[in-house]
């Protein structure tokens, strides 16, 4: 994704000045309308687009911001507008901690159940809300007509053009990795956590602003504005628009407010119409009409740039040295890793071998916070790394490469260069010649002699043990957890017990 | 018992798309809209409408298979969710266009009218959905577990890939497994059809229920759900003499919050490594 061209920009800013300048006050009200659902639209987009988390509770937040301005409206006039926000980030901010950490279909009920309990306050606590009749008579406190049209509108622009902004750049790249390899944006340092709670509170935000701006162009709020349609209406618009281009929700509530007007002779068919859409834009397009328009304009899509090594490799700040001591680590009646005691220097290439199943993996995913040890000690020089949490480990100068792509169209080094980017001063690398060719090899070689020149200390798994027994400093070889031999790559070779273990096949061959 | 029937059809669907099919709702009142339009026009009484029912769902349920989920089994589990959510609105939609917005009324099941055990009034509709439901709840753990179709269909939902190395048409059973829960939801709403009457809004908060059960008594488990849905029932049947309908079932979601809260994996854990 990248900033919004001319082109879209022109269609963004075309519905206001239409409306300003020649349509009649009931075009202008669609208008006013289009910008309402496309501002909560805006705010989903940052929630289900960017992070690919099914959150049922928009619609509730657009509501209780639609109360909110309507309960303060008499009192605080405008500032009402401000209230409805807060009261909408509030139980999105509060809720967000535990909900977040759900899995997606937990997720999916939780934001659910908490619409739920928004729409049943809404229509039974009377005394607050009205109940069924709803509340009026605050509209005259907020603003109205061509005013609303105006500060709907900038809000809207405004939210377009930041959302470009940042997700065009490294934001949108580190959201798509939150999105699709938490795993892998763990190990760079990206907070997930903390990403999925800002863009919850921000999206919630956004719909509490829309709501309140519904409140004012109705002048009456209702407990319809809680119930699920309006969420349905706020997905299917997401989806049908394009649920991560930045027009997408502007184009989606273009049609929502429109398809009505159009179909109107039908009734209720507009919204059967959409429905389809929906679910024809689901199985064909999962990009949306954003992306859709884009390709039939020819525009060029957003080109990724392949994640590459740094040509030069400045030395990195940080820590001195990796020391592990008596880390042991049990799946069930299973002992991964027993006793392990390792230390690494920085300018050092550490070759891990042995056996499949030895538990070359699961060390390296104790060390870099993906797996918790059950006892021992992990530091880098003094700092502790044992109870740290992935994001944090790499923050401290920790890297990790993954066995496999864990990223739908990566190439075999584009996970290598991600570790190498953060410039950690240890990286853990994880087969990274897997299925790799003879030059790769070379490649690779060269690659891991260039970092241990610019002071990095490498930890490296591998079944390839020429190519370790070339470029290692040290070798280690591990059996069933335990470390069963240290030392110069020709001793290790040597040694009787990693013959027997590791290189017994070979052995036997000859 | 019937809130058992419409959540033992949500995770027969469940585990085999390995995704929440949030048209389950709404596969219930179309369950119940049959019944009321095929009673007016064939004049059957329901114990023969029954079979009838099960069986137009059960197309349904092959349908929404079709269209919403088999295309959709390699992408994440978010697009089978917007896919279904747009056939709920499509099957809501369509029945409010078909019928209009009004509540009907299903066919009873066994008359009104009521007869006394022990000292105790018991209605005749509500003891044949009771029997009703359990023969059926026997019937599926029948399959299920005793046979080899539902062997294969219990492999596909336990590893899909694997299922099909070891030679299982995966597509097939899913569509089955769907065409069952359609079955089972089809009675369902005809068994709801009559007590709580039928209006095309009703779906989403069949599916909600079902939703809960599965989610508290162990994603995928189907004597969990079974569990799960008898508990809220007699959750709202308790709850709502106490607090009155509405605050029952805003305790109700509230207990799920707390619930999923403290126990992020359901209230009975689920089989590590399953997700939807």
């Amino acid at each position: 994704m990248r900033a919004l061209g001319p082109f879209w920009i022109a269609i963004l800013l075309l519905p206001p000045v239409l409306a300003l300048t020649v349509l009649p006050p009931f075009g202008q009200r669609m208008v006013v309308l289009v910008g309402i659902y496309a501002l909560m639209g805006l705010g989903y987009q940052l929630v289900f687009g960017q992070l690919g988390a099914l959150n049922l509770a928009q619609g509730a937040l657009f509501g209780v911001g639609a109360y909110a301005a309507a309960l303060a409206a008499p009192a605080l006039g405008w500032l009402a507008l401000s209230v409805a926000i807060v009261a909408a980030a509030v139980p999105a901010a509060i809720a967000a901690g535990p909900i977040l950490r759900l899995q997606s279909h937990y997720f999916a009920l939780a934001t659910l159940a908490l619409a739920s309990i928004v729409n049943l306050v809404a229509i039974h606590a009377e005394a607050v809300t009205g109940g069924a009749n709803g509340v009026s008579g605050f509209a005259s406190a907020l603003p109205r007509g061509s005013v609303l049209l105006a500060i709907v509108w900038a809000c809207l622009v405004m939210g377009v053009l930041a959302y470009s902004r940042l997700f065009g750049g490294r934001l949108g790249e580190e959201a798509r990795l939150v999105r699709e390899a938490p795993l892998v944006a763990a190990t760079l340092g990206i907070d997930g956590g903390r990403w999925r709670v800002a863009a919850f509170i921000a999206g919630g935000s956004l719909a509490g602003l829309s709501g309140a701006f519904a409140a004012a162009l109705n002048g009456v709020v209702s407990p319809d504005v809680t119930g699920f349609p309006v969420m349905v209406l706020c997905l299917t618009s997401v989806v049908v628009g394009g649920s991560r281009h930045p027009m997408g929700a502007v184009l989606g509530a273009v049609l929502a407010v429109c398809l009505p007007e159009l179909l109107r002779d039908f009734q209720g068919a507009w919204l059967l119409v959409y429905a389809a859409a929906t679910l024809a834009v689901v199985l064909w397009a999962p990009g949306g009409l954003a992306e859709g328009i884009d390709r039939l304009r020819g525009a060029p899509l957003p080109v990724r740039p392949e994640p590459a090594v740094p040509e030069r490799l400045l030395p990195a700040a940080g820590p001195q040295r990796l020391v592990l001591a008596d880390v042991a680590k049990r799946f069930g009646g299973v002992e991964a890793l027993s006793d392990v005691s390792l230390a690494i220097e920085r300018g050092e290439i550490v070759g891990l071998i042995g056996p499949n199943g030895s538990g070359k993996t699961t060390l390296l995913n104790v060390i870099c916070g993906l797996d918790r040890a059950d006892s021992g000690t992990i530091k880098l020089d003094t700092a502790h790394l044992e109870r740290l949490p992935p994001h944090a480990i790499a923050r401290h100068g920790l890297g990790r490469s993954f066995q496999s792509n864990m990223l739908p169209g990566d190439t075999r080094s584009a996970g290598l260069a991600r570790a190498i980017s953060t410039h950690a001063a240890f990286l853990l690398l994880d087969e990274p010649a897997a299925g790799a060719t003879d030059r790769e090899r070379e490649q690779l070689a060269s690659l891991l002699r260039r970092l241990r020149d610019a002071g990095r200390g490498v930890v490296i798994v591998d079944h390839d043990i020429d190519l370790l027994a070339r470029v290692c400093d040290r070798l280690i070889c591990l059996d069933r957890g335990k470390v069963i031999a240290v030392g110069r790559p020709a001793d290790v070779r040597a040694n009787p017990d990693v013959r027997a273990s590791f290189l017994g096949l070979e052995e036997a061959v000859a | 018992m019937a809130y058992a029937l419409v959540a033992l059809g949500f995770v027969l669907a469940l585990n085999a798309a390995g995704a929440v099919n949030f048209a389950h709702g709404d596969l219930v009142v179309l369950g119940g809209a049959v019944a009321v339009l095929a009673g007016q026009m064939t004049g059957l009484p329901a114990p023969l409408l029954l079979p009838l029912v099960a069986l137009v769902l059960a197309v349904a349920g092959i349908i929404a298979a079709r269209i919403s989920i088999l295309p959709l089994v390699s992408r994440p589990p978010e697009a089978t969710f917007v896919a279904t959510i747009a056939l709920a609105a499509i099957v809501e939609q369509g029945l409010t266009f078909g019928l209009g917005a009004a509540p009907r009324t299903a066919p009873a099941l066994a008359g009104s009218g009521s007869f006394e055990i022990a000292g105790f009034a018991l209605g005749r509709q509500p003891m044949a959905i009771v029997a009703i439901g359990g023969v059926l709840v026997a019937a599926v753990w029948f399959l299920l577990e005793r046979t080899q179709t539902g062997r294969r269909m219990r492999a596909v939902s336990a590893d899909r890939y694997m299922a099909r190395a070891v030679g299982i048409p995966v597509g097939r059973y899913i569509m089955l497994s769907l065409a069952l829960a359609g079955a089972l939801a089809g009675i369902a709403g005809l068994l709801l059809g009559h007590q709580f009457l039928v209006a095309p809004t009703q779906g989403a908060g069949h599916m909600l229920k079902a939703y809960i059960a599965v989610a508290l008594g162990g994603w995928g488990s189907v004597p969990g759900a079974l569990l799960g849905a008898l508990g809220i029932g007699f959750f709202e049947t308790f709850g709502s003499v106490w607090l009155g309908d509405a605050w029952a079932s805003a305790a109700l979601y509230a207990g799920v919050l707390v619930v999923l809260a403290f126990r992020p994996q359901g209230l009975f854990g689920e089989p590590v490594g399953r997700r939807a």
